[in-house]
This record gives structure tokens, C-alpha cells and sequence, in this order.
């Protein structure tokens, strides 16, 4: 076989590739019983003593670099707080390792960098080690941060993406599709002319907020494929299904009329600010509570509710239900 | 002397076929028994070997009227002294399981309705009158043997005047399980919050309807949603309560007579629509069209049915309206509500009123669609008053037991054993979640009453993201059985083959979407079929389509699409802003974020698809460029050219490429666009450039057909509901000195996907 775009996309043909190339060929994935490679969640982890180290690794390219509402800069360290924040560990490290191609301007790397930084300061999680590789310019595409995240949790207290329960309340933290269809609309030449703004933000406090509060059976952060992939992924590891209220999705008007005219779902597109969180239902309301007075919360919804059945089922506006499907790939629309 | 021991598969349970034969050993003085086995009829009769070959000949001639014989098996022995002393109707028995079927529900019978109407009868006005020949069948049925503990009839014991007629064997509802009458069968009521006083729900039905009122009735497999269909404002407001603002209505008139004040009907279809199946029949509007614009608006057809049930007879005693407004109650995509409470619930705010009865609707069952292309018949909808008689495969599919699970839109599946393939009611749009669950309790349901527990073979097709493929793959490896995976435009073709007793055909293959065997979306393929083989050797140019779906709810992008190949951004801009900005809910701006689409290929796919293609042309000439209902662009495309004489043309180009033909359906769309910038009449262009589509696919299909030596064309796909096309490509393939083929006793549309599915199960595995 040979690799294609759609491999990449966090659908299921990657999913496809990670379990038949990758994990079959590696025979050492856990430590101590922790969290490891075949759990395919956001991170892994690593008990020790009391506690639990969290780990996450993702290797970050984007085209473009810049674009509205933040840049690769701040997507390498926000995207990694944030895979050990749905992990229900607080982030306090951040590994960072640069690959620049020829050429690279040293204004732009330096734009890059502090954002970087200022993530680093809103969570306060530190960059305490990191790499630097130049390779030549035919053979790199400007450049790919890869940035590896340590987190710690009291041990047993890892939220899992495989946690659901029937009668769970399915908490979502805000709008959706923002990242996803601004990267497009951006580079279908949309420009600035948008108000269409990546929605790339650090959770923690959000997820701090739900944990604090207690009752969070599962998370996930809605990234590639968006969240009919993180809804659709969170149901079949738990081994449930789930109604979600297509109503209490909250969509940008931008985000929809960018959708309405390109043809892309919102729910399929990646989001890089979101959380998705199971929680128990007597605890529904408080977490929902808590999670609006935070930063970046205020428009959290309860979207639905887990149930015993196998699909992710959308009640429309209009009041039919459709099934919600994981996307093939993102953004790759069904042909027929 | 002699003793027979014959079993008759086929419609013979619940359509009077016992008795039958018990009068028929009556008359020739034969001693022995019949009985109902499984879901077929068991007969052993004693006597001289000549009066058994009577009996066994007359059998097969003298069969009541609804029964259909597909097998009889019969076994002789040569008996010593006679065993039984006369002839007598058995119990049933559960344990034989051959390949016999519960008929379909069959319309109101003259003796029925004879009785409904007469004074003095019992059943006066009673809706729900019924016997051996007419009333409810597969919508009732929950198993078999047929019989009515195992219907819901069975939740109403018959009264004492009820059950003599049902054990007389002389009596015409001997065994007829949905018998009943006023004294113990199913009652009707009228609910509005509550259910309501009256002596006659029925006739204050019909005062309500005259108010201008919208009223659910349940009936026998379904809701319909009822409003006078000559009063405009009752018809608009049903529409603006529904969201469906310009889906065609279906009517019911009382009589041929009422329907004549609105619509020509033909000798043929006069006779459809009188036949015991009573489907609702395409007509051609009537100069003097009396109903309110709004019940079928653009279109220059509307679908029509005379009654059925004993409740539609008996409300149109209460009124002078010349037809009602009755269409299936349900939300768009959603299967048609028959439970009470759904139907009370989720017509909440739609319907003024309802219309309810007591009795369970078990299995639901849409009316069927017919229309006349040329005066040859073809399903649109093959349902209520069909479903689910079985097709004859005896001779192609040995042994061999299949499921087919059909498409993803107008789905319905088949059943294929011993020979016999069950076709299913109407079940739907299976993307949508509760249609889905519909198919899944169809088909438990319909291989529960055909005794299907086995299977070799699971069908679907080809796209691998349908809801059906993935169901179908969970029904082969619970039943270990070997899926397979049939190319859409090949399973019309083999539908179409099937229903003309072809082996080999060139065929055209035409409708709005299917997934081709390169991943790409077909729709306008010519097909060399023979055997299970198929290969590809001509198509419509592929086109693309900007935004994917989208493209096919809002045509205008397609047509942006096609004539951006031929004009520079700023061109299309000014085109698309003066002619078609009305077409894109986002204005300019969606027209620019299309130009740049189509530069980028962002969410771009590939079609091949006839239907993309017309209502492009229907979307250029500012006919219909939103589609609100399923194939609107095309029908009213169809609509427009049918005003017009005829007297464009439009010449179109095939060339060859890939090593296949190709249709320039570009050039076919520039020159609509140049025609309209010349100040042409747009229903003569809508004439000319549909019948340069259609004359286009049929020079394709017959180059392919002298490149193959092969001898018949054929047309199949939902394009060819479309009369003129039907007809265009009919005439021009006839011209060529070809024969051609369509599809008279299955839909053109994705309807017969499941047949042609089973056809090629029998083709490979058979
Ligand atoms: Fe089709
Ligand atoms: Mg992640
Ligand atoms: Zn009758
Ligand atoms: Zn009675």
C-alpha cells in the first residue's frame, strides 16, 4: 500500500493504518499497566507510587503557519496541554522539537515561538527541554513542531476515552467546527475578510473545572474528524451508544454559512479548544455550571445522553434522527 | 384407487383457496382433507385415478381469483380401500416450510361494498368490512400459517353471526381471517385532544374536511394526511405545516367520473386504477383541472387512486369534493407513523384532527406508484396491493437463499428462496436512523413469514458507507453467509433484464446517483450485461460537483460547474449574479466560493449523473434550481418541455476516450445557455436539451450494442419515469433497427435495486 493524504486525517483509514502497521509491529507498549500505545487514547501513562505521569506526543504541521486566531506556534503547545488535560491530568511540562526547512525566516520562527510561549504562561506548563534540526529545502515543507506533554494525576484518576455509561450526560465546551472551517475558508482564499476565527485554546481550566466538580466518566478533545469522530470513538470504546440534540450543538453562524457553501459539515472538521465530557447525571448540571464560568466555556451545553445502544444518533432540527458517522476521512465528503 | 398427496405453494393462504378446493372434491366426489402447512396448502385426496386427474387439472383452473399456484407437487399411491369417508378442511399446521407467501391487501370487493351501502345489511357503513376476496392481508399478518390468531385480528373475537359465516365452507368468508363486523371488529373514533362525541366520526370527518380542516386517518397500512384537494388555502396550509412546499400531493376520488374534472385517464390506466391494487396512478392534468394549483404545483401530472378501504368509500358518501389530498403522514425521510400514539404525537401541529382506529397496523405499507410511459407501465413505487408477491427466479437461482438489502434512498430489500424472490414494501431513505429501524424489523419480519432462517448469500451494494452495507456485512457473519457486493447501475440492469426474460443487453442506466466501481459517483452508464458480467462502455461526461451533495439540492452549482470550463471567473460572476443569484442562499459570495471550489477541487466529486446533468438544464433555464423533494428539478424540466412543440433541436457529440463512449453533456448545456441568451422560449429549450440527453445515451447504447454484436437495449434508472425520454431514446434506438426493453413489472427506479441484487445472487451462487 502506499500512504495517502486521507491516512493522516484521523478518520477511519487511519485508524485502519495505526492498528495494521503500526501497533502489530510493536511489541513493547506499556509501563507498569498504565495507559499504553494499543489503548489508543489521547495520551498514555506511566503509574508511579501514588500518582500517574501522563504523556502525549503529536507532531504539528499546518498550512498555514499563520492564520486567523493563532498559528502552528500555539496549536504545538495547545494541543498537547490539551490531550493530557482529556486525560484528567494537569499538564506541567511541555518537550518541543523543531524540524526547519532552509530558509525559514528567523522573524517568523521567533512569531512562533511566543506563542508558544504565551501558552506556556496562560497554563502554566513550562517548555523545559527541546531540539532543533534544519533539513534542505526540497525536502521539508517550511516546518513541523513536534511537542511531547507531561502531565500528572492522582493515580486511578485518569479519565479514560472508554468511560461512558448509559445515563450520562454528554457535556460539550462550546462551538463547533471553528478551527476546522477557518483553515479552509482561509485557504479557499476567504482571507481575513471572514469572521471566521480558529477556536485553538488550552482546556485545562475547563477540564480542571469539570474534574473539581466530579462525576466526569469519560473525555475527549475534538479534534481531526471532529466531533462525529470524538462522539463516535468515545461510544464504541465504551461499548455504548448515545442521542445527541443537534439543537444544543452550538455552530457559529460563520462556520455555518462557510459549511452551507463549501458543502463540509461542521461536526466532521476539527476543532482545537473543545472538550467533550461524559459525565454522571446527577452531577450534569453543576459541571455544566462550572465549566461556563471558566475562560472559554461560557457557551458549554449538555448536547445528549448516553444510552445502551451501538449508534451516535442526531435528533435534527427538524425532528427526524439520523445517525452521526464517524468521517472517512476529514474532510472528505461521502461521494454518493 | 388411488390417493394423492399434493402440496401447493404460491397466494394460497387467506385467499379462499380451502374451500375452494373443498367444493372442488365436492364436485368430483373425492374423499380426503386440505390444510394449511407452514405457508402452504396441503391436499390428500382418495378416489379413481381419472376423477384425481380431474381434480388435480381443475385445481389449477378453477383457483380463486386473488390466489396465484406457482408449484404443485404431487404424489400418487395406490391404496387398497379408501381411508377417510369424506372430505373435510383440517386444522393448520406450522410444520412444513415451502415457498408459498400471504397475499397482498387487496381492495374492497363489489360484494363488500354491496354490503357497506345497503341499508339493511349488518355491515351498513361499517369501514371495516372484509371477506375472503378483498380486506387486509400483509399488513396484518404477524406469521404463518395464515391464520387469524396469528394477525392482528386476532385482538377482536368474532361474534356469533361472524363466526358462522367464517366455518361455513359455503360461505364467501369461510376462513377469511380479517372478517368482521360492527358487532366485534376494530371502531373507528375522531381525536382532538381527546377523543370526541359523535355517533360518526366518519361523517364528521368529512364536515371537517369541508371546513377546510387536515385530517390524519389511520388506515389499513398507514396515515394518510387528508384535506380537500380542490381547496387551495387547506392545501398550502398542509404544505406550510409539513415543510414540504412543493412535493406533488397525492389524491383519492371517489369515482373515474371526479377524476375526469382534473386529469385524462386512459383505457390502461383506467384499468390500474380500478384493478384490486388500486396503486395511485401518474396522470396527465386535464385542460379543465379543477383541483387547487398547489396539490401537484409545476408539474403537468398528479397522482391518483379511487378508494380501497371500506373507510374511503364510505366518506365519500359525506361529500362533494371531487378528490382528496392523501399523502403518507410522516415527517420527510421518516417511515410513515401507524401506532396511535406516534401518530397523535408526530402530527402534532400538522393535523387538526385524527382519524383512529383500534385495530395494530403490523407491517406498514406505502401506496404503490404507477405511471404510463407510452402506454407501458412502470413502478415508481411498488408497495400496498403488490408487496410482498414474490417474483418468479425458478430456473436462474437453484437452491440458493439470499438477502438482498437494495440502495440507501427508496430502499426496499428482497427475500430470494426456492426460487422466489420477495421484494419488500417501500421502506425508504435508510440514512435516516428510524427508517432504518424499519428495514431491520421489515426484514426480520418478511423472512419470518417467507420461513427464511438460512442464508447463503447477503447482498448489498457497492457504496461502502451506506447504512444497508453495513448491516448486510452484520447479517452475513452472524448467518455465515457470503456477501455480496453489486455495482447499483448493474443491479438496475439485471432488474430490467430479469423483468424482460433477456440474458445479454446493452443497457442504459440513468438516475441521479449510484457508486461506481472506481469510486466515483455514476448515473448515466451504458452497460454490455451478460451473465454476471458486466463492463462499462459508455457514460455522461463526468462533471463536477462543487460541494458534493449540495450540488444536488441546489443544481444551479452544477450548472456553474459544467459552464466553468468554458467561461473565465469574471464571466461566471456576471452570469451567475444576473441569471442565477436567487438560486444561492448566500449570494455573490457562494457564487464566488464555488468559482474558487471548483479552482481548488476542495470537496469536489465527479459525477456521471443524468439526473445532475437535467437539473442543471432545468436549473439554466430558471425552471427549478432548489430541489425541495427528491428528482423536482427533473420532473418539472419534464413539465416544461411537455408545453412545448417540439420544434428545437439541440445536436449532440459522442466521443470515445478511456476506451469508452462519452456524452459532451457541456456542450449540450452551453448551447441551452446559448438558446436563452437568443431570447428562445424556455420550454422549447427545456424540450430540446432533454432530448438531446436522451438521444445522446441512446447513440451511445447503440454504438456499444454494433461494437458487441449485441441485439436489445434497454432503459432503466429512475430517469426513465420521465416520458419524454422514455420515448425519445425508445424511438431512436427503434430507429436504428434495435429492440428495446423497459421495465414493466418492477420500479426503473432504485426500487428493483433488490431484485436486480437477488438476480445476480442467483446469476453467481445459483
Ligand atoms: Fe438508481
Ligand atoms: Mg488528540
Ligand atoms: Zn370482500
Ligand atoms: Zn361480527
Amino acid at each position: 500500500m502506499k500512504i495517502g493524504m486521507s491516512h493522516g486525517a484521523g478518520g477511519e483509514l487511519m485508524q485502519d493504518l495505526i492498528s495494521d502497521i503500526i501497533l502489530s509491529n510493536i511489541r513493547n507498549t506499556r509501563v507498569n499497566g498504565g495507559v499504553g500505545l494499543e489503548d489508543l487514547d489521547d495520551g498514555a501513562s506511566i503509574p508511579l507510587g501514588e500518582y500517574e505521569i501522563v504523556i502525549s506526543t503529536d507532531g504539528h504541521t499546518i498550512d498555514p503557519l499563520f492564520f486567523p486566531g493563532g498559528d502552528i506556534g500555539k496549536i504545538a503547545v495547545a494541543g498537547t496541554v490539551n490531550d493530557i488535560s482529556v486525560m484528567g491530568a494537569r499538564p506541567i511540562a511541555i518537550a518541543s522539537a523543531m524540524v526547519l526547512s532552509e530558509g525559514f525566516r528567523g522573524e517568523e520562527l521567533e512569531r512562533i515561538v511566543r506563542s508558544m510561549d504565551a501558552v506556556s504562561e496562560e497554563t502554566g506548563v513550562s517548555i523545559i527541554t527541546g531540539d532543533t534540526k534544519v533539513m534542505e529545502k526540497d525536502k521539508l515543507d517550511r516546518m513541523i513542531i513536534t511537542t511531547t506533554g507531561i502531565g500528572v494525576v492522582k493515580r486511578g484518576e485518569i479519565v479514560r476515552d472508554s468511560g461512558l455509561r448509559p445515563g450520562d450526560m454528554i457535556i460539550l465546551t462550546g462551538s463547533v467546527g471553528d478551527h476546522g472551517m477557518a483553515l479552509m475558508a482561509f485557504r479557499e482564499g476567504f482571507g481575513y475578510d471572514t469572521e471566521l476565527e480558529s477556536d485553538v485554546a488550552p482546556v485545562w481550566e475547563m477540564v480542571e473545572a469539570a474534574l473539581s466538580t466530579g462525576g466526569v466518566t469519560a473525555m475527549k478533545d475534538p479534534t481531526r474528524g471532529g466531533i462525529a469522530n470524538a462522539l463516535n470513538e468515545l461510544a464504541e470504546k465504551s461499548g455504548v451508544g448515545m442521542v445527541v440534540e443537534e439543537e444544543r450543538i452550538p455552530v457559529k453562524e460563520e462556520v455555518l454559512a462557510v459549511s452551507e457553501m463549501l458543502g463540509i459539515d461542521p461536526y466532521e472538521v476539527a476543532n482545537e479548544g473543545k472538550v467533550i465530557i461524559g459525565v454522571d447525571p446527577e452531577y450534569a448540571d453543576e459541571v455544566l455550571d462550572a465549566i461556563r464560568k471558566t475562560r472559554y466555556g461560557g457557551e458549554a451545553q449538555i448536547i445528549g445522553e448516553v444510552n445502551s445502544e451501538r449508534h451516535v444518533i442526531l435528533e435534527t432540527r427538524l425532528g427526524g434522527r439520523r445517525i452521526l458517522e464517524a468521517p472517512v476521512a476529514d474532510p472528505v465528503p461521502r461521494v454518493c | 384407487m388411488y390417493r394423492a398427496h399434493i402440496i401447493v405453494e404460491g397466494i394460497v393462504q387467506g385467499v379462499g383457496f380451502r374451500p375452494s378446493v373443498y367444493r372442488l372434491a365436492d364436485e368430483t366426489r373425492l374423499t380426503g382433507y386440505v390444510r394449511n402447512i407452514g405457508n402452504a396448502v396441503e391436499i390428500v385426496v382418495e378416489g379413481e385415478r381419472s376423477r384425481l386427474d380431474e381434480f388435480i387439472a381443475r385445481l389449477k383452473t378453477e383457483k380463486p381469483p386473488i390466489s396465484r399456484i406457482s408449484n404443485v407437487k404431487v404424489d400418487f399411491e395406490r391404496i387398497g380401500k379408501l381411508s377417510f369417508h369424506d372430505f373435510s378442511i383440517k386444522e393448520s399446521s406450522s410444520e412444513f416450510s415451502g415457498t408459498s407467501v400471504i397475499p397482498a391487501d387487496v381492495a374492497t370487493c363489489d360484494l363488500c361494498l354491496g354490503e357497506i351501502m345497503d341499508e339493511d345489511n349488518r355491515r351498513h357503513l361499517y369501514p371495516f368490512t372484509a371477506c375472503t376476496d378483498c380486506g387486509p392481508r400483509f399488513t396484518v399478518i404477524e406469521s404463518v400459517p395464515y391464520d387469524r390468531e396469528r394477525t392482528s385480528m386476532r385482538e377482536f373475537p368474532l361474534c356469533e353471526s361472524c363466526m358462522e359465516e367464517y366455518l361455513n365452507p359455503l360461505d364467501r368468508r369461510y376462513h377469511a381471517e380479517a372478517t368482521c363486523c360492527p358487532e366485534c371488529g376494530p371502531e373507528l373514533f375522531l381525536y382532538r385532544k381527546k377523543v370526541m362525541e359523535t355517533d360518526d366520526p366518519i361523517m364528521r370527518a368529512a364536515e371537517l374536511l369541508d371546513m377546510g380542516k387536515i385530517i390524519a386517518f389511520k388506515g389499513i397500512g398507514g396515515t394518510h394526511l387528508v384535506c380537500r384537494a380542490d381547496d387551495d388555502d387547506a392545501v398550502m396550509e398542509l404544505r406550510s405545516r409539513l415543510g414540504r412546499p412543493g412535493q406533488p400531493f397525492a389524491c383519492m376520488s371517489p369515482d373515474l367520473e371526479s377524476i375526469r374534472r382534473y386529469a385524462v385517464v386512459s383505457e390502461r390506466e383506467e384499468k390500474v386504477l380500478k384493478s384490486r391494487r388500486r396503486p395511485i396512478v401518474v396522470l396527465n392534468k386535464s385542460r379543465d383541472y379543477c383541483l387547487a394549483p398547489s396539490v401537484a404545483p409545476g408539474l403537468h401530472n398528479i397522482g391518483v387512486m379511487l378508494p380501497y378501504s371500506g373507510l374511503h368509500h364510505v366518506l365519500f358518501r359525506y361529500t362533494d369534493a371531487p378528490a382528496y389530498v392523501m399523502t403518507s403522514a410522516n415527517r420527510p425521510g421518516d417511515p410513515m407513523l401507524v401506532r396511535n400514539r406516534d401518530i397523535i404525537e408526530g402530527l402534532d401541529g400538522i393535523a387538526d384532527y385524527f382519524l383512529l382506529h383500534n385495530r395494530r397496523i403490523v407491517n406498514r405499507c406505502d401506496d404503490s406508484v404507477v405511471r404510463f410511459r407510452g402506454g407501458e407501465m412502470a413502478f415508481i413505487r411498488r408497495s400496498r396491493g403488490y408487496a410482498p408477491e414474490p417474483y418468479d427466479l425458478t430456473g436462474i437461482s437453484g437452491d440458493v437463499s439470499a438477502l438482498c438489502l437494495g440502495p440507501e434512498l427508496d430502499v426496499t430489500f428482497s427475500v430470494l428462496r426456492k426460487g422466489q424472490c420477495y421484494v419488500s414494501q417501500h421502506i425508504g431513505n435508510t440514512s435516516r436512523y428510524d427508517t432504518f429501524l424499519f428495514l431491520k424489523e421489515a426484514v426480520e419480519h418478511l423472512m419470518n413469514i417467507t420461513g427464511t432462517d438460512e442464508l447463503d448469500v447477503v447482498a448489498c451494494d457497492l457504496h461502502p458507507r451506506f447504512l444497508t452495507t453495513g448491516y448486510a456485512e452484520e447479517v452475513a457473519e452472524e448467518l455465515s453467509a457470503e456477501i455480496l457486493r453489486v455495482q447499483h447501475h448493474h443491479a438496475h440492469s439485471l432488474a430490467l433484464m430479469f423483468d424482460n426474460m433477456v440474458d445479454e443487453c446493452i443497457c442504459i442506466a440513468a438516475d441521479g446517483v449510484g457508486y461506481g466501481d472506481d469510486g466515483t459517483s455514476w448515473g448515466g452508464e451504458i452497460l454490455h450485461c451478460t451473465g454476471p458480467e458486466y463492463r462499462r462502455l459508455g457514460s455522461l461526461m463526468p462533471q463536477k460537483m462543487p460541494g458534493g451533495d449540495l450540488a444536488t439540492r441546489y443544481p444551479a452549482r452544477m450548472l456553474l460547474s459544467i459552464l466553468g470550463e468554458y467561461h473565465d471567473a469574471e464571466e461566471l460572476r456576471e452570469i451567475f449574479t444576473r441569471r442565477y443569484i436567487h438560486y444561492f442562499p448566500h449570494g455573490e459570495r457562494e457564487i464566488d466560493t464555488v468559482i474558487k471550489q471548483l479552482e481548488s477541487g476542495l470537496n469536489v466529486s465527479l459525477s456521471t449523473s443524468t439526473g445532475r446533468v437535467l437539473d442543471a438544464i432545468s436549473a439554466a433555464l430558471n425552471i427549478c434550481g432548489r430541489r425541495t423533494y427528491e428528482g423536482e428539478c427533473t420532473m418539472k424540466l419534464e413539465s416544461a418541455a411537455f408545453a412545448a412543440r417540439g420544434h428545437l433541436k439541440i445536436p449532440f457529440e459522442v466521443k470515445r476516450s478511456k476506451g469508452r463512449y462519452i456524452l459532451n453533456t457541456s456542450g449540450i448545456l452551453l448551447q441551452v445557455m446559448d438558446l436563452l441568451e437568443r431570447g428562445e422560449d424556455v420550454n422549447e429549450i427545456a424540450y430540446a436539451g432533454q432530448r438531446a440527453v436522451a438521444e445522446g445515451l441512446a447513440e451511445m447504447a447503440v454504438l456499444a450494442a454494433v461494437d458487441t454484436g449485441v441485439e436489445c437495449i434497454g432503459g432503466t434508472g429512475g430517469v426513465f419515469y420521465n416520458e419524454a425520454i422514455s420515448l425519445a431514446v425508445r424511438d431512436y434506438i427503434n430507429r436504428e433497427g434495435y429492440g428495446f426493453i423497459q421495465h414493466r413489472n418492477s420500479c426503473a427506479g432504485d426500487g428493483s435495486v433488490s431484485l436486480g441484487q437477488a438476480v445476480l445472487a442467483s446469476l453467481k451462487y445459483g
